[in-house]
């Protein structure tokens, strides 16, 4: 079975009401702005970007730490680590809790892998956002409100996709991530209108897939 | 917020792949509501309409909306004005006022404030009290008797009350009239005027009365004047001069046209629709019988902080 | 006539004494000493017309027939055949009639014309204000000039853009934005201060232009006295879609107003032939009670049902509108905002039910004791009840009248609460012109510059 939803796991989720300042700092939080601290893993990290942009949406908060682990969640550190911790701050805990909401909603409903081949052992994910919050708005370097399609994949199979992905719609690249990445991936970001990022984003995934069924083409 | 689109686009791409089993139905997820947005006022701007037909008119024309609904400042001064119409109504002319100023005070047949609003005929009539000492203090046999009264606003009468019938007696007293005896009445309407003219034998009877409170004013006075008075006099028998306060007739004015109106009354001794005072239109203004009355002049009355001065 | 409560009989020597004494608490009724003494004879005075029969009260008029020409005019001219349906009921059934859910519009309807005021004052005696509501609702009167009025779902407004010297250009400024918020369906009606041929024409010819140049379905008519109108239409010739009058319910009364029948029918015919609106309904009218007290004309007989009586007058003439002016005559006669309510409510029922066009000027004078949201309160309900129109004018303030009406603003708020709707002609202009969209506001709602 192909393009199977690769649901993600949320490892810990974990919120700091009052957060020590030095804490905040290091963290990347600004102590005279923010008191509170929201901090979630999970075993997929491109998800957890596409669902702390969602948080920004849904409650005052910004995100101050987003990380990716070395070589993904298959080496992870421990139990709940995954493959990477995002962080969010707010002046107010209950603004925290909205935004982990938010996050865990798109987490569990929205945002995952898919299996690009029958095993699932290649994994995509192609992601269209409708619009842009304010983390990867200035992340990509785009008006917040834009639409963004969200590509990763394995090196080649993204490297390919890629190329399907520029070619099948009037989209342009944002930022292309090329391997090697904390978890040895590659990714873009594309950005246009929304039809045109969702055919993108359909045309990579298509890419992906025809790549894990034929990966030698000489 | 609504979920984004990408699962429904891998369900029909995998579809198109040739993958026949469906994809596994996403799980309802729990409403998140939508995210509270920071709430900017909306600028005012005022309306061109607005100071254009303020040439023409004093409706509040022009004043914008919210939903179906008025701006908060358009609530307030609206407000204001409701409230300075019936704080003036409500007021009730004190016992010793009249006294205290000098007048014959007098009382109509009503006791109290409710009675009064709800018995015209009660106050068209003097009790038992006043009309004795009306008999016994009042001079009489004079040519004009002018009383000043509550009508339906005591704070216009304790306004411009005295000023008007001062004005008003001088004028008189300089055409060699004689004036009757300065008197003030409580609880008084229009007609309350001919039993009183009639009891002191006046020619001419004048009330000075509050007026009926329009929106945001309450100290305007009407002038109501009948020749030869005597109960029974109707409205056709009465001539009138409204709007009497200092943005509209102000007092010295409103008593040089009364005079005007009194001598008229002499010479054809008559008063009401039958009195001619055409000759008169241009001093007279309005009560040459036009009806029209000049639209009361609409000031903001409602401040807030340092412009206003403390009461 | 006699009833007996807790043991104390209490008795009645006449219909009239019964109907007055029957009435709720009316300041006017106080003033003209009819009003029964204390709650429970007002009772004793309802269980006694309860059980009095429709004939009865049509065979007791409260001004003789020999005595009075609007008594003679509703005797002569009644429905016999109508009146046959329902004569032998009690008031007491008949109420439950009109409040049985198997009681149609169209019923009560065929039945109207057949209807004395005496019998509708008396039904409205004994109901209480949510029967009111429930019974007005039921009743629809359709009637027709430019734009088709009173439909089931609507409700229209005057826009009343009086000015207290007749600026023409003050009275167009208040029209432009009243017709900007959505009113004036009804129609666009002024009060004017100078009651003369030439300024009646003037102002109707303004108004006329303003509704032909922006296309608007609607009608005009300037309420000064109707001799006044009659000769700006016949000797100026000016367009009048509706010419005015306000009535009273005896001939005295109307005698203080300059008016009676035969003028009333000469004026009525002169309009049929002149008037300009297209549709058979020309006539508006208004009533309220306390006009018949206020000329000593009210032959001992409470304000309801001199009310009632007018609109046996109005029904000869099939109005295109009739308002009964709640509250603007003063607290001698309604004293406060439940007095003002209950007038507003019955009025409008009894008219509906004598097959009138009712709208209602919920109002009140700054001496009332009447609050702001009280009349606000007021405005729902009449819309609730079905009420065809109510008026408009800038913050529900009349600059020239100075009394406390209904406001630009209230029309769409009552519309929008209760999921009412203007008259249908109108209703697509406004969706034109973009000041609605359906029946939301649209992009130029309350934007005067759509207006020419």
């Amino acid at each position: 079975m192909i393009l199977e939803p690769l649901l993600p796991s949320i490892l810990s989720v974990r919120r700091i009401p009052n957060a020590d300042p030095a804490l905040l700092r290091a963290y990347g939080a600004d102590p005279e702005k923010h008191t509170s601290l929201g901090l979630l893993t999970c075993d997929q990290d491109d998800p957890v970007y596409v669902a702390l942009d969602e948080a920004t949406k849904h409650a005052s908060v910004d995100v101050v730490f987003a990380k990716s682990f070395w070589a993904g969640a298959g080496s992870a550190s421990g139990p709940l680590s995954g493959e990477v911790l995002g962080v969010i701050a707010a002046s107010d805990p209950a603004e925290i809790d909205e935004g982990l909401a938010a996050m865990i909603r798109c987490l569990e409903h929205d945002a995952c892998f898919y299996g690009a081949n029958d095993d699932g052992s290649i994994a995509v994910f192609p992601h269209v956002i409708s619009s842009l919050g304010h983390y990867l708005s200035a992340e990509a370097g785009l008006p917040v409100g834009s639409a963004m399609a969200y590509l990763v994949a394995p090196p080649m199979e993204a490297t390919i996709g890629l190329d399907a992905a520029l070619k099948a719609a009037d989209v342009t690249a944002a930022k292309v991530f090329t391997p090697p990445t904390e978890t040895n991936f590659a990714a873009a970001w594309l950005t246009g209108s929304l039809p045109d990022c969702e055919a993108a984003a359909v045309a990579y995934a298509e890419a992906v897939v025809a790549v894990g069924r034929e990966p030698r083409q000489l | 917020m609504s979920l984004s689109n990408t699962r429904t686009l891998m369900a029909e791409l995998r579809q198109r792949m040739g993958e026949d089993d469906p994809m596994p139905s996403r799980r309802e997820p729990q409403r998140i509501p939508d995210p509270p947005v920071r709430v900017y006022p909306k600028p005012r701007r005022p309306s061109r309409f607005a100071k254009e037909a303020a040439a023409h008119t004093t409706a509040l024309v022009g004043i914008g909306r919210v939903g179906t609904r008025y701006a908060t400042s358009v609530v307030l001064q609206f407000q204001a004005e409701l409230a300075v119409a019936h704080s003036a109504v409500a007021t009730v002319l004190p016992d010793e006022w009249a006294a205290e100023n000098g007048l014959l005070s007098l009382n109509s047949r009503v006791e109290d404030h409710r009675q009064f609003l709800l018995r015209p005929d009660l106050g068209r009539r003097l009790d038992e009290d006043s009309l004795s000492r009306l008999r016994e203090q009042a001079t009489k046999g004079v040519d004009i008797q002018p009383i000043l009264a509550d009508g339906l606003s005591a704070v216009a009468c304790m306004g411009s009350g005295v000023a008007l019938l001062e004005h008003l007696t001088a004028e008189c007293e300089q055409r060699g009239w004689t004036v009757g005896t300065p008197m003030c009445a409580r609880f008084a309407r229009v007609w309350l005027e001919d039993e009183i003219g009639q009891e002191v034998g006046a020619k001419v009877a004048v009330i000075l009365l509050g007026e009926r409170p329009g929106l945001g004013t309450g100290d305007g006075l009407s002038a109501y004047m009948v020749y030869k008075p005597e109960v029974g006099k109707t409205d056709s028998d009465r001539n009138m001069i409204s709007n009497i306060h200092q943005r509209g007739i102000p007092p010295p004015e409103a008593a040089h046209r009364l005079a005007l109106m009194a001598g008229a009354m002499l010479e054809q001794v008559t008063s009401g629709v039958t009195l001619d005072l055409g000759p008169l239109t241009t001093e007279l203004g309005d009560a040459a019988g036009t009806g029209l009355r000049e639209p009361q002049v609409r000031e903001p009355l409602v401040f807030v902080g340092e412009e206003g001065e403390g009461r | 006539m006699r009833s007996t409560i807790r043991g104390v009989g209490y008795s009645f020597d006449t219909v009239k004494e019964v109907l007055a004494k029957a009435n709720p608490p009316k300041s006017g009724d106080d003033l003209a000493g009819v009003s029964a003494s204390s709650a429970v004879e007002r009772t004793a005075a309802r269980a006694v017309l309860a059980d009095m029969t429709l004939r009865h009260l049509r065979n007791n008029p409260v001004v003789p027939y020999e005595q009075d020409e609007l008594t003679r005019l509703v005797e002569d001219t009644l429905d016999e055949q109508a009146f046959k349906a329902v004569g032998h009921l009690t008031v007491g059934q008949f109420r439950e009639w009109l409040l049985e859910s198997s009681t149609t519009g169209a019923m009560i309807r065929s039945i109207s014309l057949g209807l004395t005021p005496e019998i509708v004052a008396a039904t409205a005696k004994l109901m209480s204000n949510m029967d009111l509501l429930v019974a007005g609702a039921k009743c629809r009167v359709i009637v027709r000039a430019n734009n088709t009025f009173g439909l089931p779902g609507r409700l229209s407004s005057r826009v009343q853009p009086n000015h207290p010297t007749d600026d023409v250009q003050g009275i167009m400024h208040s029209a432009r934005e009243g017709l900007a918020y959505g009113c004036g369906d009804a129609v666009l009606g002024v009060n004017p201060s100078t009651d003369t041929p030439e300024s009646t024409a003037e102002i109707l010819r303004e108004l006329h232009d303003l509704r032909v140049r922006n296309g608007i379905p609607t009608q005009h008519c300037v309420l000064s006295h109707v001799i006044v109108q009659m000769k700006a239409l016949s000797e100026l010739k000016c367009p009048m879609d509706l010419m005015f009058q306000s009535f009273a319910g005896s001939e005295k009364a109307n005698a203080a107003f300059g008016i009676n029948v035969s003028l009333m029918d000469e004026a009525y015919a002169m309009m049929r032939e002149l008037g300009s609106a297209s549709g058979p309904n020309c006539m508006y009218f208004e009533t309220g009670q306390g006009s018949a007290l206020s000329s000593d004309a009210h032959h001992g007989a409470d304000q309801v049902t001199m009310e009632a009586r007018c609109y046996g007058f109005a029904r000869r003439y099939k109005p295109f509108l009739v308002n009964t002016v709640v509250g603007f005559i003063g607290p001698e006669y309604l004293e406060d905002g439940p007095q003002i309510t209950r007038a507003a409510l019955e009025d409008h029922f009894m008219g509906k039910l004598m097959g009138l066009p009712m709208g209602c000027d919920a109002c009140f004078t700054y001496h009332s004791s009447m609050s702001q949201d009280e009349l606000e309160s007021l405005k729902v309900l009449l819309g609730a009840a079905g009420c065809s129109y109510l008026m408009s004018m800038p913050v529900g303030d009349d600059i020239m009248l100075n009394y406390q009406s209904t406001s630009y603003h209230d029309i769409p708020s009552v519309r929008m609460l209760l999921g009412k709707r203007p008259t249908p002609e109108f209703d697509a202009w406004l969706s034109s012109v973009g000041i609605m969209d359906g029946a939301v506001p649209g992009p130029r709602f309350g934007d005067v510059t759509v207006l020419r």
